[in-house]
Parts: C-alpha cells; structure tokens; sequence
C-alpha cells in the first residue's frame, strides 16, 4: 500500500514537471514568434502564397503608419535639392520605385492620372527611385541618372524623381530596409503616414489611400 | 495488487501526456512568423566538388533553384531596364571562367499587364560553366548575380556565393 502511494506521487511529480516543461516550452516559443513578427513588420516580399493577402499583395505592416513620416533631403534628376518639409501642408505620396521593376511600370501610369486629378487639392507624388547610384565614379554616376531620367520619360512620370533612394533604407524600411517596390507610403498634411504599400495594388485602393491623406 | 496496476497505468499515461507537452506545441503565431520569415530566392544546388583537367576547358553544369513563387530575370531579359541574371568568377582564384552558357528564359507574364512578355528563370535552372582550373585545389566562391520578382513587386538585385571545390589534376 505504501508503494503504492509513493509510486502515485512520483507519477504526479513527473506529470506536474511534463506540464510545466509543456507550458515554458510553449511560451518561449510564443515569445520567440511574437518577437519575429515584430522583427519583420517592416513588410517583406516573400515567396508563395501564404505570406499574401488575399489578392496576392505581400502583407505589409508599416510601424511608420500613425507616425510622423520621416523628413529627407534628397536630389531630383536636374541636381535640385528636394525635401519632404517642403511640402508641408499637402498630402504627398511617396513613392519608392526602380527601373528594374516590373511591377512599378504598371502602377506608373495610374500614379501620373491621379496626381492630375488631385493636384489642385494640395497633393503631390514623391518618386523616390532606389536604383544604384556610383557616387565614386563621376562617368557612372552620369550613366545612372542618365538612365533613370530616361526610364522616368519612358513612363511618362510628370512629379519629381529623386535619386539615391537608398540612403532612406532605414528610415522608410527598418533595421533591413525597404525589401520590395514599389513601396508607396502615404502622407498626410500634418506629416503623418496614413497608410502604406507595399508591391502592386491597384489604382482604386491608391486612390483610396490618397483621399486619405487628403483627409476626404 | 489493483492498485499497483493502476499506478502502472497512471505512470504509463503521465509519460505519455509529459511527452505530448515535452514535444512543444506551436502557437499560431510561430507558424505565421514562418511566413514572413525571409527566403533567400534563389539557392545553389549543386556540384560541390569538382575534379577537373589543370589547364584544360572543362565544362561544369551547376544547379540552382528559385524561390517558389518567385521568378528572375533570365540572361537576355526583354526590356533594356531589366537586370539579366550572370554569373561570374572572381580574378585570382586559380580558375578561369572561359564562358557562361545561359537556358533560354521561358516567357512569363504579370497578371495586371498581360501584354508585356517577360523572359525568366523559374524553379531549377542551370548554366553551363567553360572553367580552365590551375593545378591543384581552389576553393572557389563564384558568384550569381539576379533580379528576383514575384507577380506584385520586385525585390533589390542581389549576388549569391556558388561554393565549389575545384580540384585541378
């Protein structure tokens, strides 16, 4: 009888000690994975299916939306300076695109019909492109813009371009930078980011964003 | 005597319930971070090792795989814009590239512009390496270089490592 009952308490003592194991385990990996998702909620372009939204756009959850969109200075094709603060007041787009992208050459076109369309109420594209720039190579440098300008003619782009996209990595991307174009972040008048994009959408849910930065 | 079998039976499924929990469940939460976690989107397969005539052409298949749900530009891409998929080998290293030789890309369109045809790798591929090794082993780190894009964005131009063993003999 008394075996028993020490047989019984053990059993009890090493379930007890599986649950507990059971339960630190889960909440480490709970932890871990909250960590991650944290991590990577600058948005990613990932393979497959599963990481999409519903209609094959890349989940992308922007810790800049609700926040004041981070100022920049940066060069438009002609050498002019151009900063965000410069357009205090509008609604502005902006707009991170290459030339080497598929993708940012069919939104383009829906990009240039409505900024003619909501101009005049105070709104403006920033087309920020992310392409290499040889900033030690005076010849190549000339080559790069010279190519850019004329992917930017090519698409029929009427806003600003701005070169050296990549010096905003962090800022507009996080600790891995802006992984996928074209990524658009939209920008209220009060400077704050009302929404964001990642990769191809379409020109409703753009229009949708823009009358929000609009404040319609 | 009973109650001895019942603490059997009770030590059998507390090993039993323990191992369940001891094997870890994973939180919805895991198997979603999983999903965003970054894939490279292309990979080399394949060889690791090769032996090789020193000082004669020889010429080397290798492997890679793209990313389900990922495409690259192929070696000729259609639009002068687009970065072409290459691979080289850097001066120095005790083996030469002689030539490349490229698949044809198969023709793949967006779906939100299905008038542009784009010319791509997909899935495996491989190039054709003419290498001229020199005598002995090199350690050789290669290097492809590509453009990866799935149907709704494009992500930066990359470079990859292709880590072969070369013995020259």
């Amino acid at each position: 009888m008394k075996r028993n009952t020490i047989v019984l308490g053990i059993v009890f003592f090493i379930l007890a000690i599986f649950a507990w194991v059971g339960w630190a385990n889960w909440e480490y990996r709970k932890q871990a994975s909250e960590r991650l998702l944290a991590s990577s909620a600058h948005g990613q372009l990932v393979p497959g299916q599963a990481a999409e939204g519903s209609e094959g756009v890349p989940v992308f959850n922007s810790p800049l939306k609700g926040k004041l969109a981070p100022d920049f200075t940066l060069e438009d094709l002609s050498g002019n300076k151009v900063s965000l603060a410069n357009y205090k007041g509008k609604a502005v787009l902006i707009n991170f695109w290459a030339t080497w992208c598929g993708p940012c050459k069919i939104e383009t076109p829906w990009l240039v019909e409505l900024r003619n369309q909501y101009a005049s109420k105070g709104f403006e594209i920033l087309g920020v492109s992310t392409d290499d720039l040889d900033r030690d190579n005076p010849k190549t440098l000339a080559k790069d813009k010279a190519e850019i300008a004329k992917s930017a003619q090519q698409l029929g782009i009427n806003y600003p371009v701005l070169i050296d996209g990549a010096t905003l990595d962090k800022p507009y991307g996080g600790p891995d930078g802006l992984d996928a174009m074209p990524t658009s972040f939209f920008v209220d008048r009060n400077g704050k980011v009302v929404a964001a994009e990642l990769g191809l959408t379409s020109k409703d849910d753009i229009e949708g964003n823009i009358k929000k930065a609009l404040g319609e | 005597m009973e109650l001895n079998k019942a603490a059997w039976v009770a030590a059998a499924l507390a090993l039993g319930i323990g191992g369940l929990f001891a094997h870890g469940q994973i939180p919805a939460g895991d198997a979603a971070s999983r999903q965003v976690l970054k894939t490279a989107a292309v990979e080399y397969l394949y060889p690791e090792q090769v032996t090789v005539a020193a000082g004669k052409a020889s010429d080397v298949t290798l492997h890679f795989r793209v990313a389900e749900g990922l495409h690259i530009n192929s070696h000729t891409p259609k639009d002068e814009f687009l970065i072409p998929t290459t691979f080289s080998i850097p001066d120095g290293v005790g083996v030469r590239l002689e030539q490349a030789s490229y698949p044809a890309g198969e023709d793949f369109t967006l779906p939100a512009d299905p008038t542009t045809r784009l010319s791509v790798y997909t899935r495996e591929f491989t190039i054709q390496a003419r290498i001229v090794a020199s005598p002995g082993n090199h350690l050789l780190e290669g290097k492809l270089h590509y453009q990866a894009c799935n149907s709704n964005a494009c992500m930066p131009p990359k470079t990859i490592p292709v880590a072969i063993d070369v013995i020259g003999k």
